[in-house]
């Protein structure tokens, strides 16, 4: 007995090694470990094993099973990773991708986005308004001459009723202060419109970045550290930026912002980037007129408000020389912020 | 305005600032300098030597001049305006000139008809001084040849003054303003305001006043002058800043202007008929002006007239009659001041402005009338002799002088933010002239700009300088507003678009009626588009009643530039009139999808067209669960649908998808089929339901059955699709339609029919499905679909 296991071992063995498939070895393995295998036969004459051979037959037994069973494994395991690096061996690794369909943000909305990230965390709240609006709430609120020429039709796109495309986005500091009290904090990111022929550096439409911060003591100081922490979070740490008097007939001071810039491989220099100022108390007065309570007492709040062009901004950071590109959609050239 | 350097060092020394220096001052006067003009390099004084007529050319000359050299150049030149001995400007080889449009052109050594010639002679437009292209320009005799231009004429800053500040339209007010922020002096001339001529109320036949636009008018008559050219001081003066000279007379009137911003008139007293009246225009008066137009006026108009005619439109331009000529011997000289809105109306709805207009419209200073009047009396009997009448006549009065303005300090130091002491606060003050004791301040008469007390602080603020206030920093807290809500959420939808492969779009919201009617996919009923009242053209007269249009205005263009797989989207606002006339704007979100469904490559050699599945797929990204795509009737679409959420009468409808019909495609070049898409963002948000809960995972398998019928070949899978929604069978869990096969030979289905396989998959929550349960259910569900939708299964 114990001499046939040793030659069910063997035969085994013998028959597993040259097996080059997954249905050969299954064919050994029923050949001595199924119903009818040779090694099943033998145990099932265990029984006609004389008692004190039992233990010494027992344990041969379960040697030649073990020894076939770790065969049958290794060799099933040969078999499958012969199988899985036969698979892969015909991928070559270096072919281009796959395509994937490529799409993006508009730059102006990235730049915007970035700027708004910058004024949230600051503690500034968004806020809108018509794009369609009153001559009341574009001029006549924000202190704006009765013939003051950015009023004329030469300038200023109207309708038919009277009103007229905002000419800025200023007029949602009035939408915003006819509805809610001080203290308010605003961006108004949005459309403004003036009656310019398209070129180069000039859009029928542009888009502009308005701000608004009105409550007890706000002063220029408050102005200043305001812009000069954003243009620097925009434009790295060590912007020089600087306030150059100016005039604006709803702010007074009034200041433009200029930012010492340089495009690659020239000498940097001022670029005028935002217009600021005090809140003219004309304007407060004109909303206190209109809502009839006393929040906007110019003698109780005061304010700043700054507004820019998104499209200039968008122009200087990513150095792009002609407004019109930013309205004409090529996506060779929207791919190239994606 | 044009400044220049020299003419204001007539009042004040700048000989020790660089020009940048000076730049920066005045920029930080709030001023700012759009651009400085000098005369390029090799532009020189040139004696002409001799003329000759060119042998080949009837129009041409051969002239040998004098460049300084010492040796004659040879210019061939076609202007006749000139004599032998003349001093002329001469650009030599390399000189840059400016050819207008941005272009220069570089003089170069050449041959004129087979003559060489070495160098130009220029006229005055040609090197850029003035407007006059008449010829060469004929210098002063006295000029050494071989003298560069430019020192003749230094450089000259193009200033913007802002509107608020008019007293800075003249060579005297800037330096006025200069020595208040630098601490010089004024020299010389600085008190020309001040008259010391005797003046007398003008007897009625002399000077009527009969408008409110002109509340005081002086004249001044000179006798016996003696018109002629100006000296050449003067001449270089008013072509250093790009005035053209025109006689003594005139020339010094407009050098008063520039000097003190004063406009002034000078009549011929021969041609006028009777005294002064200054009076509203009659209703449809025609004036011919100096510049030769004539213009229609109105009664709303001023006029300056005679005793029979109109001889000027006040404070805007002369007569073409009635101004100062060779032939003049005795002046009236004008000088006036006019309400600014009155001009300015006038000037704008004429379309004709001049540098008086500018001045008045913006705000002349009354009381250097008399002053500027003085000045150029005594200049007209310096340079043209005559007798001047020793009283001026004048009618009216002038206008009230500024009002004293009431600052407190404290007030200065809160708006700033900065402790700016008492002492900088008056010395600022008094540095720009304004005189003041116990906090009230008399303000200058040229100050027009300072009627309250923030006007005050704006000039301590502006002269101060921000670099010196300290730079305040501080954060707050603010409530998220609606306004943040839709901006997050627009975010969320550009980044999952994105990621997509979709590319926003910006396009233009003025549209032309032309493309109104590729407004495809919106909703809105019984609105209808706005059309402005003044368009700029007919390519952007109306505002976009949706964004499809300039979707596929861009996907026009793109194909033009040879892109055509294209997925666009774009976010913005639309716009419409309500039928009573309001208007209303919406945000909107538009997709449009077109061409390949990916590139070609290596990995699909013809990949396949996108389709309007693939609009589905991309709307399923941005939309709530529970989308349904509803077969609508508008013929601006093909398959075109609602975008709904949920269904029935309780569904929220977001939007229009479809197909753009191929014709419309097709003129636009599109030839592969357009879907475009769409939505009502504020409907899409508020589709979103506001939470989002955890639903507990199903922990007992499911039990899936495949099914294939036999449906008629037009009857819609969402048709389908509704029949499961509606079905009620709490084992149902879920149903994905696997396969849809048609076969139009009609040999393996009948032609009308169409086959549909779908996978039903059943599931209980609390248990392992016996077998039979779902038989049973399953059995019961193709029995329903057979009774109610008329299938057979394959």
């Amino acid at each position: 007995m114990l001499e046939e296991l040793e030659v069910i071992k063997t035969d085994a063995l013998t028959a597993i090694g040259p097996v080059s498939d997954e249905s050969g070895l299954e064919e050994v393995r029923i050949g001595f470990l199924g119903k009818k295998g040779r090694l099943t036969a033998a145990s099932a004459g265990m029984r006609d094993v004389p008692k004190e051979l039992k233990k010494d037959v027992g344990q041969k037994l379960n040697e030649v099973r073990t020894a076939i069973t770790t065969a049958l494994d290794e060799k099933g395991a040969a078999l499958t990773a012969a199988r899985d690096a036969a698979a892969f061996a015909s991928i070559d690794a270096t072919l281009p991708s796959r395509p994937l369909p490529t799409g993006g943000l508009h730059p102006l909305s990235l730049v915007l986005d970035e700027a708004v990230s910058v004024l949230r965390r600051m503690g500034f709240a968004l806020a809108e308004g018509p794009e369609i609006e009153t001559e009341w709430h574009c001029f006549d609120a924000l202190n704006t001459p009765e013939d003051h020429p950015a009023r004329n039709e030469s300038d200023t796109f109207y309708f038919e009723n009277g009103k007229l495309l905002r000419t800025h986005t200023s007029s949602v500091q009035i939408r915003t202060m006819q509805k809610e009290v001080p203290p308010v904090r605003i961006i108004a990111p949005g459309s403004a419109f003036r009656r310019d022929e398209i070129d180069a550096t000039h859009l029928s439409a542009f888009n502009q970045l308005e701000g608004l911060y009105v409550d007890k003591n706000v002063t220029l100081a408050d102005l200043k550290g305001t812009l000069e922490y954003f243009f620097r979070e925009i434009f790295g740490s060590k912007t020089e930026v600087r306030f150059r008097p100016h005039f604006f007939p709803f702010t007074e001071p009034s200041f433009e912002v200029d930012l010492k810039l340089h495009a690659t491989g020239k000498a940097a220099k001022w670029i005028e980037i935002a217009g600021c100022g005090i809140v003219d108390p004309a304007v407060f007065s004109e909303v206190t007129t209109k809502r009839g309570d006393a929040a906007y007492d110019p003698s109780e709040v005061s304010g700043f408000a700054f507004g820019m062009g998104i499209d200039r901004l968008a122009m200087i950071m990513y150095g792009i020389p002609d407004l019109r590109l930013l309205i004409e959609n090529d996506v060779r050239f929207l791919g190239q912020f994606s | 305005m044009n400044v220049s350097l020299k003419w204001l060092s007539d009042h004040i020394d700048f000989s020790d600032y660089s020009m940048q220096e000076l730049d920066d001052l005045l920029t930080f006067t709030g001023i700012e300098v759009e651009g400085i003009q000098s005369l390029p390099d090799h532009l020189v004084v040139a004696e002409v030597l001799s003329s000759d007529p060119h042998p080949d050319a009837d129009k041409l000359s051969v002239c040998q001049v004098d460049d300084g050299s010492g040796s004659p150049r040879q210019i061939v030149c076609g202007a006749k305006n000139y004599k032998v001995g003349d001093k002329v400007p001469l650009a030599l080889p390399g000189c840059v000139l400016d050819a207008g449009d941005g272009k220069t052109f570089e003089i170069k050594e050449g041959k004129l008809r087979g003559v060489p010639s070495l160098g130009m002679m220029c006229a005055a437009a040609e090197i850029g001084l003035t407007d006059d292209a008449d010829g060469l320009m004929i210098l002063s005799p006295d000029l050494k040849p071989g003298t560069p231009l430019s020192e003749i004429y230094p450089a000259v800053f193009e200033l913007e003054i802002t509107p608020n500040r008019p007293d800075c339209l003249s060579h005297l007010g800037v330096a006025r303003e200069l020595a208040a922020l630098s601490g010089k002096k004024l020299t010389g001339a600085a008190h020309h305001a001040d008259s010391k001529t005797p003046t007398r109320v003008a007897k009625a036949d002399e000077i009527t006043l009969s408008t409110d636009s002109c509340p005081y008018y002086t004249a001044r008559i000179v006798r016996g002058v003696k018109v002629g050219e100006s000296p050449a001081w003067l001449k270089e003066k008013l072509e250093s800043i790009g005035l053209r000279p025109i006689n003594n007379i005139v020339d010094i009137t407009n050098y008063v202007l520039m000097e003190m911003g004063q406009p002034l008139h000078a009549f011929d007293m021969a041609k006028l008929e009777g005294g002064i009246n200054v009076r509203q225009a009659a209703e449809g008066e025609k004036f011919v002006a100096l510049d030769g137009e004539t213009y229609p006026l109105t009664a709303e108009d001023m006029v300056i007239a005679d005793g029979k005619k109109a001889v000027a439109i006040g404070g805007v331009m002369g007569g073409e009659d009635s101004g100062v000529t060779e032939t003049t011997t005795d002046v009236l000289l004008e000088s006036a001041w006019f309400v600014s809105s009155d001009i300015r109306r006038t000037a704008r709805r004429l379309n004709l402005h001049s540098d008086s207009s500018y001045r008045f419209e913006r705000g002349a200073d009354a009381y250097q009338v008399n002053g500027a009047s003085d000045l150029a009396i005594k200049m007209i009997l310096d340079l043209a002799g005559g007798t001047a009448e020793d009283e001026m006549i004048v009618a009216g009065e002038k206008p009230d002088a500024p009002a004293p303005v009431e600052l407190d300090n404290e007030y200065v130091r809160s708006v700033i933010g900065a402790e700016i002491s008492d002492e900088t606060i008056s010395g600022i003050l008094s540095s720009l002239g304004l005189s003041g004791s116990g906090g009230k301040w008399t303000i200058p008469s040229y100050r027009l700009d300072l009627p309250r007390p923030v006007d005050l602080v704006e000039e301590v603020a502006r002269v101060y300088g921000l670099d010196k206030v300290p730079s305040n920093q501080q954060s707050w807290f603010s409530p998220k507003s609606k306004a943040d809500e839709s901006y997050d959420f627009a975010r969320k939808i550009q980044t999952t678009l994105s990621g997509l492969g979709f590319f926003e779009t910006r396009n233009l919201k003025l549209i032309s009626e032309a493309q109104l009617s590729d407004d495809r996919a919106t909703t809105h009923r019984g609105m209808s588009p706005i059309r402005l009242k003044n368009p700029l053209n007919d390519e952007q007269d109306y505002l976009r009643p949706g964004l499809v249009p300039g979707l596929l205005a861009s996907a026009e263009r793109n194909q033009r530039f040879g892109n055509a797989d294209l997925r666009l989207f774009e976010l913005g606002r639309v716009f419409t009139a309500t039928p009573k006339g309001g208007e209303v704007e919406h945000e909107h979100l538009a997709l449009l999808m077109t061409g390949g469904r990916t590139t070609r490559s290596w990995a699909d050699g013809k990949p396949s067209n996108l389709d309007i599945h693939d609009l589905r797929a991309a709307l399923e990204a941005i939309c709530p669960p529970g989308l349904n795509l509803v077969p609508v009737d508008d013929e601006r679409l093909l398959c075109g649908c609602s975008i709904e959420i949920g269904r029935g009468k309780k569904s929220a409808k977001l939007g229009l998808a479809g197909i753009v019909p191929p014709a419309r495609a097709r003129e636009l070049d599109l030839g592969a089929p357009v879907m475009v898409a769409e939505i009502n963002l504020k409907k899409l948000i508020a589709a979103f339901s506001d939470e989002l809960k955890y639903a507990e995972l199903p922990k007992f398998p499911g039990s899936s059955r495949d099914m294939a019928m036999l449906v008629p070949a037009d009857l819609a899978a969402g048709s389908v699709a509704e029949f499961f929604a509606a079905y009620e069978e709490k084992l149902l869990q879920s149903v994905e339609l696997f396969d849809v096969f048609q076969d139009s030979s009609g040999e393996k289905l009948p032609a009308d029919k169409k086959s549909l396989a779908y996978s039903v998959t059943y599931r209980a929550a609390d248990r392992t499905l016996e077998a039979n349960e779902v038989e049973t259910a399953h059995a019961k569900l193709l029995n329903s679909l057979k009774s109610r939708l008329n299938v057979e299964f394959r």
